[in-house]
């Protein structure tokens, strides 16, 4: 039997919208598109697991479809359980990859201890090479470089800087800030700070993105139970509100937790929300901390998992409280990078010819930056175009220290 | 932050008024759940095609007087004769722009052919469909092939072509179906993938194909100066490839609107959303509004799905979340509600009075005239009848109109929007 909630494939009126809006499919034929691999073959799965079509292994899992659709389904969280639920599980060498690439905790973990080893290796041609030939990892891709230390311990060294702030916030800082980049959640102390916000942080494990992508849906359901629980309680006794820098963390806690997952979210579902949304409501309270112009051109790309949330307004609009940004908003398009999908050697083609249409319009735009919510993004336009990218938060922390800069 | 202007829909009548808005300084965000009805469109804009009695008009600016003054609470009574004029002299500059052209008949209606043959009044098409070419080119009544491309089965030629000999305009005429293939068929062959017109639209898009195709097409018409095709010359470049093939043909190339998507309504949705982030306004597509809080008869916050508590906020709203098919109204067994303020809709009991026993009915189906009933200026009434002085309600959700009977849909949609958008500027000037 199957659950009755369970049944959004159903409400779909095969108008093919959401293929027209597939990135995927827009580049190859190899993949069906979301109509078809999602809620048309999921009535058979349903009757039997034998009539999986494979080809549903090319959703990227951007969830463009889901904003198409007219019809509310939820066609890309049926593909992604599907892609898991019903196909065999064999042990060829991919899997491992799978696993290294979906465990961001464990490897950025173990990584960070030796950064600068890992970082070097990670940059060699023979490296590359052997990732590419055993664990299919293409050797065009660049890898983001690890931090030395966790960003956990460094916060906890300066934690008391935080306590003197009446009101405070929950900070989710997601893995790519405590094992690649610390600078974004330093930035993002800088931002709260400025506000009038200590930041507070709590136990958490990776959201369970990557997890969800690759098929290792047990150990995301482990990580988002921790997460609900561990979140739930740091903010149970006030209207602490949570916040996560990462647009891909907070959608998974958002929407992935129940609508995938089928987890209760209900502890922090009200709570938590991408970082700018927060700002947004502090700034319409007239809450503005002073800041120095910038003076730059910018482009900004909106990824799709915040398109997804609906965020994207929030973003613009604080950027657009950047004294000096000319701000110039890029046409909605996948960077094609999806997470870990671009990081496998099937996928690496289908992830750059997606991701041209993008970096042709950046490049038309001849931006001094470009501004983007998501770390995955920002890897993928690094790589594949001559231009710098940089996260909205670290835009506005660098306005607000150089106000400071010049008062001294 | 707190922007002029927030419209609930993004279909054609929101971004109408969303672009009108944002050209006159004002601050605008519009919120839009899923791709409207565009993409099931004729991508063809209705002003005024049918009497009440059925028959076709031909001059509709100089029906429209007449047929106000003898439905005092349709739309385009509230509107006035000269707005509707402005409001789509307003939409074809706009798209025009954006590479879109549309033809009318010198202010007169024309007809477009629809993909089952036969034969329907417009007003405003666009150039691959009705031009002076198109006009002129039936006086002397040449062959018409109808071509379809092998695989693609939201056309069928052959059903086309014998409904449109059936036609007594057409009688006289040869009319032949006729069918290609393309090569880039055969590579996909390994997969059930489908090869709707969105797939079709973008082989045809890509230079490097159209020679190709264009000589394919050339062979297929034989001895005809016409060529019907189904409505796939890409999204983004239509008018050049409408062009090219053209040239390289020496036919008259004539699209016919297919089953959904539509191609030739995506043109306008896609110049419409473009044109609007260009000048600044803001198009919120990942979330849906689910309430409102109104106060004193002021609407003054809006929840949606994702962002529940209120948190954006405007001095003025746009409702133009559409019809039923849109979920701008909602029918339940024995009742019909507006789900996002709880307006006040009229219409009869018992479900068997909402509809037709025939479904092509001429007259058309009661339901189509439900909707929300305004006030002179658009504005809707709340749960106790008092009107909510900073919402206007655009297209096809208001009352007291029927698209299909009268051929005015997207005319409404349009000058409605126009009318709200203008009311709205005035205001925020003063």
């Amino acid at each position: 039997m199957i659950k009755l909630e369970n049944i959004s494939f159903d409400h779909c009126i095969k108008c093919t919208v959401c293929t027209v809006y597939c990135p995927v499919a827009r580049v190859t034929h190899l993949y069906p598109g979301p109509k078809q691999s999602g809620p048309d073959t999921e009535r058979l799965r349903i009757k039997s697991p034998e009539l999986l079509d494979i080809s549903l292994k090319y959703c990227s899992n951007c969830k463009r479809c889901e904003i198409a659709c007219p019809s509310d389904v939820k066609i890309a969280d049926i593909i992604q359980s599907a892609k898991w639920k019903y196909s065999k599980r064999s042990l060829k060498i991919s899997r491992i990859r799978d696993f290294l690439l979906s465990r961001t905790d464990l490897m950025g973990g173990v990584a960070t201890w030796f950064s600068p080893i890992v970082n070097f290796f990670t940059g060699l041609g023979i490296v590359k090479f052997f990732l590419n030939t055993f664990l299919k990892i293409p050797k065009q891709r660049r890898f983001p470089k690890y931090a030395q230390g966790t960003f956990e311990r460094w916060f906890n060294k300066n934690i008391k800087e935080q306590q003197g702030y009446d009101k405070k916030v929950l900070y989710f800082h997601g893995c790519y800030v405590n094992y690649n980049y610390h600078q974004q959640g330093k930035d993002v102390i800088t931002v709260m700070n400025a506000l009038g916000y200590g930041v507070e942080m709590t136990d958490e494990k990776c959201c369970g993105v990557p997890m969800i992508a690759n098929g290792f849906l047990k150990k995301a359901t482990k990580n988002a139970k921790f997460n609900i629980k561990s979140l739930g309680k740091a903010v149970s006794n006030s209207d602490k509100r949570i916040i996560a820098s990462s647009s891909s963390c907070a959608l998974a806690m958002k929407h992935e937790y129940p609508n995938l997952l089928e987890l209760d979210n209900s502890p922090i579902a009200d709570r938590v929300d991408y970082i700018t949304r927060f700002i947004f409501d502090e700034f319409k309270k007239g809450n503005i901390p002073e800041m120095a112009p910038v003076n730059l051109k910018a482009a900004y790309h909106s990824p799709c998992h915040l398109e997804r949330m609906g965020g994207v307004v929030y973003t613009i609009e604080v950027l657009r409280k950047i004294p000096g940004l000319d701000l110039k908003l890029l046409h909605s398009e996948c960077c094609g990078i999806s997470g870990t999908y671009g990081f496998k050697s099937e996928y690496y083609t289908i992830a750059q010819d997606v991701g041209n249409e993008l970096f042709d319009r950046i490049d038309a735009v001849k931006p001094e930056i470009v501004v983007t919510d998501c770390e995955t993004c920002k890897w993928q336009i690094e790589m594949s175009t001559p231009y710098q990218v940089i996260h909205p938060i670290s835009l506005l922390a660098q306005a607000i220290r150089d106000v400071n800069k010049s008062g001294d | 932050m707190n922007y002029d202007c927030i419209i609930i829909g993004g279909g054609i009548s929101g971004l109408t008024a969303g672009i009108k808005c944002v050209h006159e300084g004002l601050s605008c965000a519009i919120i839009s759940s899923g791709m409207s009805a565009l993409h099931f469109s004729s991508g063809s804009i209705d002003m005024l095609g049918y009497t009440d009695n059925g028959d076709v008009i031909y001059e509709p600016h100089k029906y429209i007087d007449e047929f106000i003054d003898s439905h005092k609470s349709h739309p385009y009574a509230k509107c006035g004769r000269d707005m509707v004029a402005d409001s789509l002299q307003f939409f074809q500059d706009q798209v025009a722009n954006r590479n879109v052209e549309f033809f009318h008949n010198n202010s007169s209606n024309h007809f477009h052919v629809t993909a089952l043959g036969t034969l329907k009044p417009t007003y405003l098409s666009q150039r691959s469909v009705f031009n002076e070419k198109v006009r002129n080119g039936f006086a002397n009544k040449p062959s018409i092939a109808i071509i379809n491309f092998e695989g693609f089965r939201d056309f069928h030629p052959e059903l086309a072509a014998s409904n449109l000999k059936r036609n007594q305009l057409f009688n006289d005429f040869e009319i032949f179906a006729r069918t290609i293939q393309l090569s880039e068929f055969n590579n996909t062959n390994k997969n059930p993938h489908e090869f709707r017109s969105i797939d079709i639209a973008r082989i045809l898009e890509k230079d490097k194909n159209i020679e190709r195709i264009a000589s394919q097409i050339k062979e297929a018409a034989g001895n005809a100066l016409f060529a019907g095709i189904p409505a796939l010359l890409g999204i983004h470049d239509s008018e050049r490839v409408h062009r090219k093939l053209e040239e390289l043909t020496g036919l008259i190339i004539y699209e016919i609107p297919t089953l959904p998507p539509s191609i030739l309504g995506m043109r306008i949705d896609d110049a419409l959303k473009t044109i609007f982030a260009d000048a600044g306004g803001v198009f919120i597509a990942g979330d849906k509004v689910i309430s409102g809080e109104i106060d004193n008869n002021i609407l003054t916050h809006i929840h949606t799905q994702n962002y529940g508590k209120a948190h954006l906020t405007a001095h003025h709203y746009i409702l133009s979340t559409g019809s039923f098919f849109s979920g701008g109204m909602v029918s339940e067994f024995d009742s019909i509600h507006e789900p996002v303020f709880g307006l006040q809709l009229d219409y009869p009991k018992g479900r068997s009075n909402w509809y037709s026993q025939n479904f092509f009915d001429r007259k058309s189906h009661p339901f189509l005239h439900y909707g929300v009933d305004t006030d002179n200026n658009l504005r809707p009434r709340d749960k106790n009848g008092d009107t909510i002085q900073n919402l206007y309600c655009t297209g096809a959700i208001l009352a007291n109109y029927d698209p299909i009977r009268e051929g005015s849909g997207g005319g409404v949609a349009i000058s409605t929007a126009y009318f709200a958008a203008r009311q709205i500027i005035e205001k925020c000037k003063e």
